[in-house]
């Protein structure tokens, strides 16, 4: 029993490995204004309802490894109540990057769900 | 845990090993959260939950673990591309073709230009930041025994880090050495005395002002060693110029005027292209040293 919660639970981990950052370029390529790590945590929370999928504090090395890859750019600002806030905001090679993304996400998702479902409609 | 500095604290245990920039900015990013999660939240909630769905430390410290593997991964590749010599269709022993192209690749490296425009800009911002140091110490200092000199002294604590983190963003753009990308937080509920004494204990407050005295030096020993080598190479590779277009002799005595020999001339140019190259070697040897240096004297621990 505990080695299922167990692989289970690696499995959840691999899967957000796998898509948070997908997750995080399609939020802020839809945000309207740049927004700040604690927030985009928020906003992918709220939609999600089930916490814990994805640990929050773990979005931030990824908002920080697509910067320095040029799909982000971000800005320091401090606010009135706490430490100084990253905004981030997408850049164009970042929508760019997104539209391949949603391609290659819509043929996975294709290809895993024909697996699943039993290879059904000839694939 | 009992506390958000507990949590960094274990957070910078669970980092140790790790390259200095990246917990400085793990630390400023978990401390973003964990605050504005407890200060936005509605009814005062724990920390606990708070840490709950951030994350461990631990499982923080693997998250920029990974992060930062495949960062650098991506940002090794092409260099790596670039040291790899073309082939050269001509069949001529590898060997030595190796040696000929890795020596004179050198131009062609853009990390060489990084370092060259580096040490000639450390030249400048080494007399600003030594002007800048002198100014606010004798600024502050002077204006000590009235209160307003406590303000003036906290405000040049702020901008001493405002430059290590300016100059952290020069080092890593020119020289290529990873800084610190975010500035260090201050706490904002500790008041004034607080922050003056957290920000004199700060062992890279005191290293800052080291090296903005030590980049005045510095920078002039780049500057003239760059103008001396150069200098040098410029007037071996101009000489047939010189001496058979404008009739510029080599050397002159009181007396006498001496000119190269015509069939000096082509090895008189040889040596001045293979100093000038040598020149761009010792650049970015220079170049990595002084980004080890930074790194040591502007990244807090």
């Amino acid at each position: 029993m505990d080695d299922i919660e167990e692989s289970v639970k690696k499995f959840q981990k691999e899967m957000a490995a796998g898509t948070s950052s997908l997750v995080l370029l399609s939020v802020l390529a839809r945000a309207t204004e740049p927004m700040y790590g604690y927030q985009i945590a928020k906003l992918i929370e709220a939609g999600f309802h089930e916490t814990g999928i994805i640990k929050q504090g773990a979005l931030y090395p990824v908002l920080r490894s697509m910067e320095s890859a040029g799909l982000l750019e971000s800005e320091v600002e401090p606010s009135v109540s706490g430490p100084p806030r990253r905004y981030y905001r997408i850049t164009d090679a970042g929508r760019a990057a997104l539209g391949r993304w949603e391609e290659v996400w819509d043929q996975t998702r294709k290809f895993v769900e024909t697996i699943l479902t039993g290879g059904e409609g000839n694939g | 845990m009992a506390s958000i500095e507990e949590y960094l604290e274990q957070l910078k245990k669970e980092l140790r090993g790790a390259d200095r920039a990246v917990v400085q900015d793990a630390l400023s990013d978990a401390e973003e959260y964990l605050r504005t999660a407890l200060a936005s939240g509605a009814g005062e909630p724990a920390l606990d939950d708070v840490i709950e769905a951030y994350g461990s430390p631990a499982e923080i410290a693997d998250a920029y673990r990974e992060n930062e593997a495949l960062i650098s991964r991506a940002h090794v590749m092409p260099v790596v591309e670039a040291a790899v010599p073309e082939p050269v269709p001509v069949p001529t022993p590898p060997d030595t073709r190796n040696v000929f192209l890795k020596f004179f690749g050198v131009f062609a490296e853009l990390r060489t230009w990084g370092a060259f425009l580096y040490l000639l800009l450390a030249f400048g911002t080494g007399i600003a930041y030594f002007i800048w140091f002198w100014f606010g110490f004798g600024f502050s200092l002077g204006m000590l025994p009235l209160i307003i000199g406590v303000v003036i002294a906290l405000l040049f604590l702020f901008s001493i880090r405002g430059i290590a983190l300016m100059e952290g963003k020069l080092v890593e753009a020119l020289l290529g050495v990873r800084m610190p990308r975010r500035p260090l937080f201050t706490r904002r509920d500790v008041g004034f005395w607080g922050k003056l004494k957290f920000l004199l204990t700060q062992r890279q407050t005191w290293t800052t002002m080291v090296y903005m005295n030590l980049q005045l030096v510095l920078g002039t020993a780049y500057f003239a060693i760059m103008v001396a080598f150069i200098s040098v190479s410029a007037w071996l590779i101009g000489r047939p110029i010189a001496e058979l277009v404008y009739d510029l002799p080599a050397f002159s005595t009181g007396n006498a005027d001496f000119y190269t020999q015509y069939w000096a001339m082509p090895l008189v140019m040889i040596g001045g292209a293979l100093l000038l190259t040598a020149t761009m070697h010792l650049v970015r040897l220079l170049g990595k040293m002084h980004a080890g240096l930074a790194k040591v004297m502007l990244v807090s621990e």
